[in-house]
């Protein structure tokens, strides 16, 4: 179970004039997803949604508030006095909190993780990148290699694996992030906006085989995503993001029945309430503002 | 259409299987292609034949008296004749050993200090300014201390050399590794990665064109404070040949030293060449 705990994130900015300010990106965020869902963040561009999501990660410390994954504390938030930060500083002189250690691999919480443009390695062939995180999991060496061509079948990648990303298309990029992504055996899968980049026949496609993988593994889903037909048609859960300062405007459950079809008739019915959601944001915006 | 790409494939499994004497023949072969190929071509031809006749005719019908600009014919005369004495290749031996020393230095310095610069901010905000104020000093006014220091001799040589390439090499690789993506390392750090993991398999594989771009220019560098520190401190190497024969007024023997000069840096970056092509294949796009 993820549980983020009043969530915010502050960063200052400099603006146009060159005077320092703040910008609120996320504000006082509490969620709580059960083990096994599968839930979107949806919103407009730029609401701090993956931002948060970073966070869940522990690829950012939070300003304020605290994450726990099954009920371990993700990344300590930033300390708010400047005695605290002082102390924190110091103790982070030599390496950043975000590292995990200096020597050995340690994979935290079972959390995997899929980025917007992939982040496969360019200077490794589909095998290698494969084999990297099994490395990362301490999978014994001489099992890598017939584990990694396994989780590369699963995702329809099987005969690509010695191809390096330069050479594959969008889609089996994405395909590729989502072997490495399983091939940890996370509990929980995080996406940010995953299909953003690929066509739309390919978009549909890999959403029908990621449905596929999430029902047959079970595993914890949390994609970010700005595609409300997408949100409708995978999740069980939608939070929808007001725009900036990021807030949980509303959540809705999808319910649905499995497996669903595109075009079904209540989905319609719940894609016009987040569009007049999102209607309402943008033009009455300065009420939600602090 | 079919048949040809099956061939083709065919012929990429060969090549994988080749292998011991096969593949070290293929090797050179493919180097040679790719280091001399630009040399053969036609455009080039068109441009060197004509340099080279110009140069043969103006010592010969005496514009130039051909003491001062020896005819290439009469260089290769006098180059084979120094060859087949003996007398150069030993400074050229001598001349590449006090090379590889001062540039295998650079490079086992360097390349550490310019990896851990880049990943490390730590590291960075003690070791870098020290450099930035280091590195501005020519390498040839480092000739005169060097010597009083450590007398005339191989570790002379070696340090000079190793002030030439060492910089290039460390600002080129601590520039490489900064510029790492963050979501490369965002990626690797989610699943767990150590720093030494980041290190061995996302920053320096990611910093390679950097790194290898700064070995070219170390090269250069290298061989620069090489005939610096032959002309100033050696009894040997091809420095001092070329120095000797201004003594003697041989305009030719001069020559040849440095198209042995300049031949040696040709084929060296050559190499570089090479290797980064054989490294960065999964730069080479579709």
């Amino acid at each position: 179970m993820i549980e983020a705990r009043r969530i915010s994130k502050f960063f200052s900015i400099v603006d146009e004039n060159g005077i320092a300010a703040g910008l609120t990106a996320v504000l006082s965020v509490s969620l709580r997803i059960p083990s096994g869902r599968f839930v979107s963040l949806v919103g407009p561009t730029g609401c701090g949604k993956s931002t948060f999501l970073e966070i869940l990660a522990g690829l950012q410390a939070p300003t304020e508030g605290e994450v726990y994954i099954d009920g371990k504390l993700v990344l300590e938030p930033l300390p708010g006095t400047r005695k605290e930060m002082e102390e924190y500083r110091k103790r982070y002189r030599f390496l950043s909190p975000i590292t995990n250690s200096l020597i050995r691999n340690n994979p935290k919480h079972d959390i995997a993780m899929i980025f917007q443009d992939y982040a496969v390695f360019p200077w490794m062939t589909a095998l290698k990148n494969v084999m990297f995180t099994l490395e990362l999991r301490g999978v014994r060496r001489s099992d890598r290699k017939g584990l990694a061509l396994r989780y590369l079948a699963d995702v329809g990648l099987a005969g690509a694996e010695s191809k390096y990303p330069s050479q594959m298309s969008g889609g089996m990029r994405q395909r590729l992030a989502l072997a490495r992504a399983l091939s940890v055996e996370p509990k929980i899968i995080l996406m940010d906006e995953p299909f953003a980049a690929v066509d739309a026949m390919t978009r549909e496609r890999l959403q029908d085989d990621l449905l596929r993988l999430w029902e047959e593994t079970g595993k914890t889903i949390v994609m970010v995503t700005h595609d409300i037909d997408e949100a409708l048609y995978l999740s069980d859960d939608i939070v929808v993001f007001s725009p900036l300062p990021g807030t949980i405007r509303n959540q809705i459950a999808v319910d649905i029945p499995r497996p669903r079809s595109r075009d079904a008739v209540d989905m319609s019915d719940l894609k016009t309430r987040i569009r007049k959601i999102y209607e309402y944001d943008a033009y009455a915006e300065t009420e939600y503002s602090i | 259409m079919n048949m040809k790409r099956l061939r083709e494939e065919e012929r990429v499994d060969t090549n994988y299987a080749a292998s011991g004497w096969n593949l070290v023949r293929r090797e050179i072969f493919s180097f040679l292609k790719a280091s001399c190929g630009s040399l053969v071509t036609r455009e080039f031809l068109s441009v060197s034949i004509p340099l080279l006749a110009l140069w043969e005719v103006i010592p010969r019908t005496g514009i130039v008296p051909s003491s001062l600009l020896p005819p290439p014919s009469y260089v290769a005369v006098i180059g084979w004749e120094m060859l087949s004495s003996q007398a150069l290749l030993g400074h050229i031996a001598i001349s590449l050993q006090r090379l590889f020393l001062g540039l295998l230095l650079a490079f086992a310095l360097g390349f550490p200090m310019g990896v851990m610069m880049g990943w490390n901010q730590f590291v960075r905000k003690h070791a870098l300014p020290l450099f930035q104020l280091l590195a501005p000093v020519p390498p040839p006014a480092w000739v005169p201390i060097t010597i009083i220091v450590l007398g005339v001799g191989l570790p002379m040589q070696t340090f000079l050399i190793f002030l030439g390439a060492f910089y290039p090499i460390l600002f080129n690789t601590y520039q490489g590794v900064k510029d790492t993506e963050p979501r490369y390392l965002a990626s690797g750090r989610v699943f767990g990665a150590s720093e030494w993991t980041l290190i061995r398999k996302v920053f320096i594989p990611h910093a390679l064109g950097p790194v290898v771009m700064g070995v070219k220019i170390g090269i250069a560098m290298g061989l620069v404070m090489l005939i610096i520190a032959e002309m100033h401190g050696a009894h040997s190497g091809v420095g001092y040949v070329l120095i000797e024969s201004k003594d003697y007024f041989r305009v030719d023997r001069m020559v040849v030293c440095m198209i042995v000069l300049g031949s040696t840096g040709w084929l060296l970056i050559e190499i570089m060449k090479y290797f980064e092509a054989k490294l960065a294949i999964w730069r080479m796009g579709r």
